[in-house]
């Protein structure tokens, strides 16, 4: 029963994400959900570090932006051939950057850690912005190609997605699952006593940053397909605050949790925004009521009920 | 039951008409604006023009009693104006993309419209490649691009200032600053000037301290300031470099967007005096009864002066119903495209005995340019000085120009 009950949300997951082709509700819903699910691989990969390892960083815009202009920058340099190669090699890269970026800021805690990868993540973001002939600055980069199996229909990139993320999505389940999983909470929890059973907090750290890293930079790659326009934004610092507030509305405390809170964001944002300029109004209220009322996001709600009974 | 068929028949003739009205389609378009801060005024002033324009057209009519609807959205940055865009066309099956004000997002809405085959009408970015190097058949620009008015500068600079050689440049680090930069170069090389650069700055977009900028530039001491704001950046930048001296020791030249009302209004009496510049279009010029009549009802409208953002959507909503009276209906995009090219469109700008009209290759309004210097008037208040001493470049001499365009594309790419 307990096992079924595991597996409930990945059957939420696959009910949602692949009965949105059947209910098929318009090529504007399918884009939506589209940006929803690399949304959440970008928000689950962060949740590693914030939920799991209780490190916030708010750089992780840096990883995103990484993944997407390396994945750009080579479909328009070679053409869109090797689309998916290309992704890979931006999630790599993602990762190379976090190796150093972790070796650095891990040594550090709590608020530092956290200003020094905004630190890392703005200065990466100005580069961005200078390197004029290079990343095309603030103009971003446009017009990148899909392969033509991926290309036309928004369905098509759709499944795609949903397959890279699902497949992302499942190691890093496991990965929160594993015994590393339950060292990095343990971390969290208590990281002396992993000091004390013989373990290395900085080395397990470092290595859920890089792995968090990796899937971001998935997220940012498949980010540059589904548009075809990056932005040097993607690595701004309100990118990095989507991903916090993605795993608080939805629950950093749960897997599926950022899931969820990057439906709310990417929902509030195109629904409400379809009314007012001002949609980012009700993005503030729905952090108010989460963070006043359920603490533990919108996931954690029944956690919550349950630990009072 | 002769009068029940008399009757009936009076019946359905009143009735008619408004069957016709009630079924009558609407005909939308989705519009991009920056609403709100620093570019925000253009968002606004655009906002006022299309509900003008709006007026009139649906006052004239369109075929079958159609109307035209215009929504509006802040567009933020890029990614957001994409998938915006995107919305517009599969959600509220927008006919039309409009609008726009930042050239880095109207290069990111361009390849939306050539991808779903929407015709999108520019009505204020610049950046010259969405008519040249970026061009495709879907997208018409409704004002002038870069191009035409550095072109017009560079003639200026040879024929009306005298005794320099050595020049500075300071521009938006983006497509529109980069190419104002690119094309005066070009322009001054193609009429054979000489001159030495003395430095060129890139500020960001919206950079709210020029400080470190102002004293670089003072210290290369050109003798003339070539700058490429617009906006409020315009605004800050003079207010900034003006206790520093910075105008009575260079010529300041700031032709593409630096005449806008906008920043006369809010410059007031601190607007330096005998500054080059110019704008997309001038309240005060020309002076004929038609740029009257616009700017009059633009003050009726919103108690205050348009910006040059204002005609260039004014114009552009005009374009489309144009196009639509001339197709019958908005739903064959190629024939409304064929439409647009070509076309000729009285714009308030227009000097007596000419009118504006759209480039059939490059899709881009072709249109007289006039560069003055600041001189005191108050007519317009609350600006105290507006442009004075314009001189006039015909339209012709400035687009399009092919030759430009091709070395456009083998610099930047297509």
């Amino acid at each position: 029963m307990k096992k079924l009950k595991d597996y409930l949300p990945w059957v939420c997951y696959f009910v949602f994400f692949l009965g949105i082709l059947i209910v098929d509700p318009g090529t504007h819903y399918i884009h939506l959900v589209a940006r929803v699910i690399i949304f959440s691989l970008y928000a689950v990969a962060f949740n590693l570090l914030y939920g799991t390892t209780g490190l916030v960083s708010f750089g992780h815009a840096l990883f995103y932006g990484i993944g997407a202009y390396i994945t750009g920058m080579l479909v328009k340099a070679t053409g869109p051939e090797f689309f998916l190669l290309f992704i890979v090699l931006g999630a790599a890269g993602a990762a190379l950057v976090s190796v150093f970026i972790g070796l650095l800021t891990l040594r550090l805690t709590g608020i530092y850690f956290t200003m020094l990868t905004l630190a890392f993540a703005q200065l990466a973001w100005g580069l961005t912005f200078k390197l004029y002939h290079f990343t095309g600055g603030d103009d971003g980069i446009q017009a990148i190609a899909k392969p033509a199996m991926l290309a036309g229909s928004v369905t098509k990139y759709y499944l795609f997605c949903f397959i890279v993320v699902t497949i992302c999505m499942y190691i890093l389940w496991r990965i929160r699952r594993s015994p590393f999983g339950s060292v990095l909470n343990c971390i969290r929890q208590n990281p002396q006593r992993i000091t004390f059973l013989g373990l290395n907090v900085y080395k397990n750290q470092l290595k859920a940053f890089v792995i968090s890293a990796f899937f971001t930079g998935v997220a940012g790659g498949l980010y540059a397909g589904l548009d075809g326009s990056i932005h040097p934004d993607m690595l701004h610092w309100p990118t990095s605050g989507n991903a916090i507030l993605m795993a608080t509305i939805g629950g950093m405390g749960t897997f599926f949790g950022p899931v969820v809170g990057a439906g709310i964001l990417t929902g509030l944002e195109t629904i409400v925004g379809k009314y007012t300029e001002y949609w980012s109004f009700s993005i503030g209220v729905v952090v108010l009521i989460v963070v006043l009322l359920f603490p533990r996001g919108v996931l954690g709600i029944k956690r919550l009920a349950g630990n009072k009974n | 039951m002769k009068h029940k068929l008399i009757s009936l028949l009076l019946i359905l003739a009143v009735l008619s008409p408004l069957t016709a009205v009630y079924g009558a389609e609407t005909i939308k378009i989705g519009a991009l604006y920056t609403m709100t801060g620093r570019g925000g005024q253009y968002g606004k002033d655009s906002e006022v023009a299309i509900k003008i324009a709006l007026d009139e057209v649906n006052a004239k009519g369109l075929p079958d009693g159609a109307k035209l609807e215009v929504i509006i959205t802040d567009d933020k940055n890029p990614l957001y104006a994409v998938s915006v865009a995107k919305r517009y066309i599969t959600d509220e099956k927008c006919k039309f993309l409009f609008g726009i004000i930042s050239s880095a997002i109207g290069l990111a809405v361009t390849e939306v419209s050539k991808e779903n085959k929407v015709i999108f009408v520019g009505s204020d970015h610049a950046a010259t490649d969405l008519t040249a190097n970026k061009f495709h058949k879907y997208y018409f620009r409704s004002s002038n691009n870069t191009f035409q008015s550095m072109m017009a500068g560079a003639m200026y600079l040879k024929d009306e200032v005298k005794n320099w050689k050595k020049i500075a440049y300071i521009g938006p680090d983006y497509a529109y600053g980069r190419d104002q930069w690119m094309e005066v170069k070009w322009g001054l090389d193609k009429l054979g000037v000489k001159y030495e650069v003395v430095g060129e700055y890139w500020p960001k977009l919206y950079e709210p301290d020029y400080t470190s900028y102002i004293t670089a530039i003072m210290k290369a001491a050109p003798d003339i300031l070539i700058v490429g704001f617009w906006g409020g950046d315009t605004v800050s930048f003079i207010k900034q470099a003006k206790p520093y001296g910075l105008f009575g020791k260079m010529k300041y030249f700031h032709v593409d967007a630096g005449g806008n009302y906008e920043a006369m209004a809010a410059l007031g009496s601190d607007m330096p005096e005998g500054i080059i510049m110019s704008a997309r279009h001038h309240n005060n010029w020309p002076e004929t009864p038609a740029n009257k009549a616009y700017v009059d009802k633009f003050y009726k409208a919103a108690g205050r002066y348009p910006s040059y953002a204002a005609e260039g959507a004014y114009v552009g909503i005009h374009m489309i119903a144009e196009a639509i009276r001339k197709v019958g209906n908005a739903n064959d995009t190629e024939a409304l495209v064929k439409a647009l090219e070509g076309m000729k469109i009285q714009c308030p700008e227009d000097p007596p005995g000419f009118t504006s009209y759209i480039d059939p290759k490059t899709h881009q309004i072709v249109q007289v340019q006039a560069i003055g210097t600041t001189v005191k008037n108050d007519k317009f208040p609350p600006a105290k000085f507006m442009l004075g001493n314009l001189k006039v470049y015909p339209a012709d001499k400035l687009w399009p120009n092919f030759e430009y365009i091709d070395y456009m594309t083998k610099v930047k790419g297509k």
